[in-house]
């Protein structure tokens, strides 16, 4: 695959070395659900601030000093700048470290690396967001970043699902798509509660009872793994081509740049290569470890 | 190009004219272990017994353990200091010409997109003075790899072995200036520059093991999903780090942090796709199964570096096969990958 | 023993009484043997004994999954009969090939020995308690007991004490302890500081390749607590300080399991002595808990349970 071009993201290196963080300082922090949290941060450098720019879809590696680095997408959008987010699920040792940390505390903070969603072939088309527990995070950054420049894009449907309506994240911001006419969303959980009268089921049977078209259309998935393995044969039923599929993949990452080898899946790094993919580069992948 | 000499017995006064511009490593038995360890200043003596070393001399450039930079934690925050680079420049001696191409292949990985501020730096200040084999074991096969065990690439100086004394072709211009003032070296004779030439021929023919790397990414890709194949290629190992950390084309690594009290670092380590945690991911490792790891280091080497490099990342030096505490044995493995019908 | 191995294992493997044959098969180097994993009854013919089967087979057996035929040697089948006292084995889904051992024969002690690299060689025969090296038409002689490796010299159990089926006649133990335990007793008679010293230089080498840990049949966790992140009791990083932790606890862990078979040493690929480690700890498990490893497979292994009347003093 070709090499992505690193050569804006070089601005951003700290003293000219890849690996060194810059200092972020957190600025508030809203726990989603039990075990997943959102933290708003921003640099503690004020050139920084004011110049950081980044494109949706991409990430970068927080670093808790002491205790390791860890990937995030960077989940608020480039058109919002006063601050930065990511949200992160409590699975490991670099985010229970994470979700101990009030206001204030500083962080490391590399990136931006790996590529964006590709915004110049999505524009005048339909967009099909399909997202399950904390992959609304990288989907989030790519509805705003639409939303904000609404015209650009046609019909917004949005099919977001999670195990049960406590696991639901970002809640604040399906009230707001929940709400706008401009969006059309469409909330699920695998199994309700007493108060939830919304819809129940899977997100994959969601989305085949919710049937958006295909024609002039572009699906975004993001969620489990298993949850992508399930709704991409549901796509292809509704005629989506391989082509007209996008995603975001996760992997183990240190390096963050295609350097200690780990997040590769054959020839492709996903942290360099992706992680923003289209199915049918990854149908073309020589491995099925994804 | 007319070719240089020196005596054997005027290597040592040699690295001491190095020792001054340079932190001379050079061939070391302690503990019964080969390794490139800083010269001691005493003499050639490595020059009886020096075959090749068990670590590689990417430990020169890319190193077991790496402090990447050191931070404290005081009221105000974190403060990061890099740590500053007192190093000498390195001169290596006696660098086969399996680790010469090896660390030119490595060279690929850390130079491409983002370039890596630790390894290239060391690696751009080092010189190498290659020593071509005479003896190759019979684990080499670094003739399938088209590399020649007296090849005078990838190096700076390059000795050959014509008896009493080495010639010296002198690859580059750090390689000259090398050599200079040295007043040792000598001009070598049409004749020393026939005779190494046989030399070099005859360590060629030396190298027995052989494999056939006509078309083996295809081959492999060909039987990439065969899980019963890569099975019982598997079998019998142990998912340690020794063929990997001892390879000289291998390069993954870990990063991680420590901090105590108020002072910390971050250090870069050896890591192996071998090991069963290697791509753990907190809800599932989709390398769990021992069969894709084995298949992952294979492929790896044959097939997906040369799809981004253009090259094998293997340069036949048989660390694996002569370390391997269960002699699983990668050259049996490449024969034993179906012809493509 | 070799045609009646290949017998029994093919004869094993075609009545289906097992899955698998865990064997030895002839190596890609010279003297070396390789693990022989087969469920082919046609690969039975390649199995081999001689005195270089040097692999402990007992490590494979918490991975096969079925019924194995296992070759073991003195020292293999009583890590068999550990696993089997860790419940991590049933008794009847192996069946033991055993075979009466008269110590391998350790290829770096040659190699200096004759200052020569083991594939210059052209030869290496048993004969009696000589090993016979051929050399550039030359024939070296030395006695066995420079020949062979330290733990083999230390052997009282050649013959395994649990099999299905007795490969050959059974031999009988010959241990010189003393020569055996030359590098223990060298360390005993250090001080404690110098003692420190010398580890400390002996695991600034360990790269943490973690062979010793893989190949040993003892260390059968799924996750080892050097991988262990929360907490991180080491770090992964080759130092000197999180090696010696490394390895001090990896040898409390298998105290009472070690059948002080030698791999771990021999694996080593920076020749650190871990066996003067190891075999401190199985003698200190002999003398405090008059215990050797896998010796009984009804027994409970030691350090998993624990009994009103215990033997020593310092435990009531």
């Amino acid at each position: 695959m070709a090499v992505t071009d690193i050569s804006q993201r070089e601005r951003f290196f700290a003293r000219g070395n890849v690996y060194l963080p810059h200092i972020i300082v957190i600025e508030k922090i809203i726990e989603e659900t039990p075990g997943i949290r959102t933290f708003h941060f921003n640099f503690k450098d004020k050139k920084l601030r004011e110049e950081f720019t980044f494109e949706s879809g991409q990430f970068a590696q927080y670093s808790v000093f002491g205790v390791g680095e860890a990937p995030f997408c960077i989940s608020s959008s480039p058109t919002r700048r006063d601050h930065l987010e990511f949200a992160i699920q409590r699975v490991g040792r670099v985010t229970n470290a994470l979700h101990r940390l009030g206001v204030g505390a500083e962080l490391g903070f590399r990136g931006p690396y790996g590529n964006s969603f590709p915004l110049d072939s999505l524009q005048g088309k339909n967009l099909v967001f399909v997202g399950g527990g904390i992959g609304l995070a990288p989907l989030r950054s790519l509805i705003w970043n639409v939303i904000d420049n609404r015209d650009k894009y046609k019909k917004i449907d949005i099919i977001y699902g999670a195990r049960s309506p406590a696991d639901l994240c970002f809640k604040y911001e399906l009230d707001t798509w929940g709400k706008a006419k401009t969006v059309n969303l469409v909330t699920t959980v695998d199994r309700g509660d007493d108060i939830w009268t919304g819809r129940v089921g899977l997100v994959p049977k969601i989305l085949e009872e919710v049937a958006p078209s295909a024609k002039n259309a572009v699906a975004i998935v993001c969620g489990p793994p298993i949850m992508i393995r399930f709704t991409f044969p549901v796509l292809e039923k509704l005629g989506f081509t391989p082509e007209q599929m996008l995603t975001t993949l996760e992997k183990r990452m240190k390096c963050g740049i295609g350097k200690c080898g780990r997040c590769n899946i054959g020839n492709v790094y996903v942290c360099r290569d992706g992680p923003v993919f289209t199915y049918a580069q990854i149908k073309n992948f020589v491995s099925s470890e994804y | 190009m007319a070719s240089k000499k020196i005596d054997k017995k005027d290597i040592a006064k040699l690295l001491s004219l190095w020792s001054q511009q340079f932190a001379v490593f050079t061939p070391s038995q302690a503990s019964g272990v080969a390794t490139m360890a800083k010269w001691d200043g005493k003499d050639a003596s490595f020059l009886d017994w020096y075959r090749n070393t068990v670590i590689p001399p990417k430990a020169n450039f890319l190193p077991a353990m790496e402090e990447m930079f050191g931070f404290q934690k005081d009221r105000e925050g974190y403060h990061i200091e890099l740590l500053p680079s007192n190093e000498r420049k390195q001169l290596i001696f006696g660098v086969r010409p399996c680790d010469a191409k090896a660390l030119a292949i490595l060279d690929m990985t850390f130079k491409e997109a983002y370039e890596d501020p630790y390894y290239l730096p060391k690696r751009s200040s080092a010189v190498l003075v290659g020593l071509g084999c005479t003896n190759p074991y019979d684990s080499c096969f670094c003739t399938s790899l088209g590399i020649s065990p007296a090849q005078s690439t990838d190096v700076d100086l390059m000795l050959t072995d014509i008896g009493d004394e080495f010639l010296i072709e002198e690859v580059t211009d750090k390689g000259k200036e090398l050599i200079a003032k040295a007043t040792e070296v000598k001009k070598a004779s049409k004749e020393e520059e026939a005779k190494a030439k046989e030399v070099k021929e005859a360590a060629r023919q030396k190298v027995t093991r052989k494999i056939d790397t006509e078309g083996i990414g295809d081959r492999l890709l060909a039987c990439f999903d065969d899980e019963d194949y890569w099975e019982k290629i598997a079998a019998k190992c142990i998912s340690c780090g020794i063929c990997t950390l001892l390879c000289p084309t291998c390069y993954c690594f870990d990063i991680n942090d420590e901090l105590v009290r108020q002072q910390g670092a971050r250090f870069r380590s050896w890591d192996s796709c071998a090991f069963p945690l290697y791509t753990k991911m907190p809800m599932e490792n989709p390398r769990l199964e021992k069969w894709r790891r084995v298949r992952q280091k294979v492929c790896h080497k044959f097939k997906f570096y040369p799809m981004n490099f253009g090259v094998i990342a293997c340069t036949g030096c048989g660390r694996c096969i002569r370390l391997c505490p269960v002699n699983w044995d990668i050259t049996q493995t490449l024969e034993s990958v179906p012809v493509k019908v | 023993m070799e045609q009646r191995l290949r017998h029994e294992a093919k004869a094993l493997l075609e009545q289906g009484k097992v899955d698998w044959i865990i064997g030895f098969e002839p190596g890609s180097l010279k003297f070396t043997t390789t693990p022989l994993i087969t469920n082919d009854k046609n690969d039975a013919d390649r199995l081999v004994i001689n005195p270089f089967i040097v692999n402990n087979l007992a490590n494979f057996l918490t991975e096969v999954k079925g019924r194995v035929g296992i070759v073991a040697k003195g020292c293999d089948s009583r890590s068999i009969v550990s696993l089997i006292q860790d419940n991590k084995v049933l008794r009847e889904s192996v069946v033991i090939l055993g075979v009466p051992c008269l110590g391998i024969i350790d290829l770096s002690k040659i190699e200096r020995l004759v200052t020569k690299d083991r594939n210059e060689l052209d030869d290496i025969i048993r004969e009696g308690d000589k090993v016979v090296i051929r050399v550039d038409g030359e024939k070296k002689e030395f006695p066995t007991t420079q020949a062979l490796f330290d733990n083999c010299l230390a052997c009282e159990f050649p013959t395994p004490q649990e099999y299905d089926i007795l490969l050959g006649e059974p031999k009988p133990a010959a241990p010189n302890l003393a020569q055996s335990r030359e590098n223990i007793e060298k360390l005993e008679g250090m001080s404690p500081g110098e003692r420190w010293d010398f580890w400390k230089n002996e695991l600034n080498r360990c790269i943490r390749c973690y062979a010793c840990r893989n190949v040993c049949p003892a260390c059968f966790c799924q996750r080892c607590f050097v991988e262990e992140t929360e907490p991180q009791w080491v770090l992964p990083v080759p130092r000197w300080q999180d090696n010696l932790i490394f390895q001090i606890v990896r040898n409390i862990h298998v105290a009472g399991r070690c059948t002080d078979c030698g791999e771990c040493q021999r694996v080593c690929p920076v020749n650190i002595p871990l066996r003067s480690l190891a075999r401190e700890m199985y003698d200190l498990v002999d003398e405090l808990f008059h215990f050797k490893a896998g010796m009984d497979k009804d027994a409970r292994s030691l350090m998993t349970h624990y009994e009103e009347k215990e033997a020593e003093e310092f435990f009531r």
